[in-house]
């Protein structure tokens, strides 16, 4: 009697294909600065029962669904979180910039950028939320 | 033909080379082997793998600003084929190929002066703190007290004469 079944102790690389394929594939730190110019069509979305917290509590930095305030307030404190902002700081990379690297002209440094703080949320008269800049 | 440069390593990429990704916004991205891509599959930043160009022209490795950099450029406007402007183009090329080389060995000679120095400064620094180890500071006390009292000696004896 041989054994029947092999022990599925090591998965090999399995789980890191599965996490780096295009259809797990999450939003590039230059989108974000596109989603951060025009954030009311991601803050205010329509209540969507496939999404997580039905799409109310989103993180626009870290392009995130939470499922309810509490998760997001949390969030916002959290390591992930600023590292993401602190990444955000800066211009995003692009294909202009590895040209220059590349000897195509001059290598022009990346600029700072003001971040928008979501976590940092101010009510108005009229009870509308706004962002600030940090 | 065009030869790209590399989305994440700046290398240039010949045609049949690497690969392409299209974003779902449509944005291509070029990258010129596995290595690459695989490196912006994990969202690495360019600017802070080591080993890419983005890294050394961002922290002042390389020679970045220099007008011997001006001259490769994206042109987008098709030239008929002349004999001689092919000649001197060919010649132009190597030429600032060689400038530019003689300029980026010499920034980097003067990049590294700096740390000769700090290194010399750091030397000597640390031959100061511990210079107890080559010269001990008891060191030439007995003879200092033998020449003491010899001269006390020779004190009193004066002394005693007047």
């Amino acid at each position: 009697m041989g054994r029947y079944r092999r022990k599925k102790m090591h998965k090999g690389d399995k789980p890191l294909k599965e996490k780096y394929r295009t259809r797990h594939r999450t939003r590039d730190l230059d989108q974000i600065h596109g989603d951060l110019k025009s954030p009311d069509s991601l803050l205010k979305q329509e209540v969507d029962l496939d999404k997580p917290g039905a799409a109310q509590f989103y993180c626009l930095t870290c392009a995130k669904y939470f499922i309810n305030d509490k998760a997001l307030t949390d969030h916002f404190k959290s390591k992930p979180h600023k590292r993401r902002m602190k990444a955000l700081e800066t211009e995003p990379y692009t294909q202009e910039e590895a040209d220059r690297a590349g000897g195509m002209g001059s290598y022009v440094a990346p600029k700072k950028i003001e971040v928008l703080v979501q976590g940092a949320k101010t009510v108005d008269k009229e009870g509308d939320e706004i962002m600030k800049p940090v | 033909m065009r030869v790209e440069k590399c989305f994440f390593c700046s290398s240039p990429m010949y045609p049949g080379h690497g690969i392409h990704f299209v974003r779902n916004d449509s944005k291509i991205f070029r990258f010129c082997r596995s290595k690459c891509h695989k490196a912006f599959q994990k969202k690495r930043n360019p600017r802070k793998a080591r080993w890419t160009k983005a890294f050394r022209k961002a922290a002042g490795k390389e020679l970045t600003v220099d007008a011997s950099l001006e001259f490769e450029k994206r042109r987008n406007e098709p030239v008929k084929y002349n004999k001689e402007l092919w000649q001197n183009t060919l010649k132009a090329m190597k030429r600032i190929e060689e400038i530019k080389a003689r300029r980026q060995s010499h920034f980097i000679a003067n990049r590294l002066k700096k740390g000769k120095e700090l290194r010399k400064e750091a030397d000597r620094k640390e031959v100061e703190k511990n210079i107890h180890l080559i010269k001990s500071p008891a060191a030439g006390l007995k003879q200092k007290k033998q020449m003491v009292e010899i001269v006390t000696e020779r004190d009193v004896e004066e002394m005693e004469s007047n």
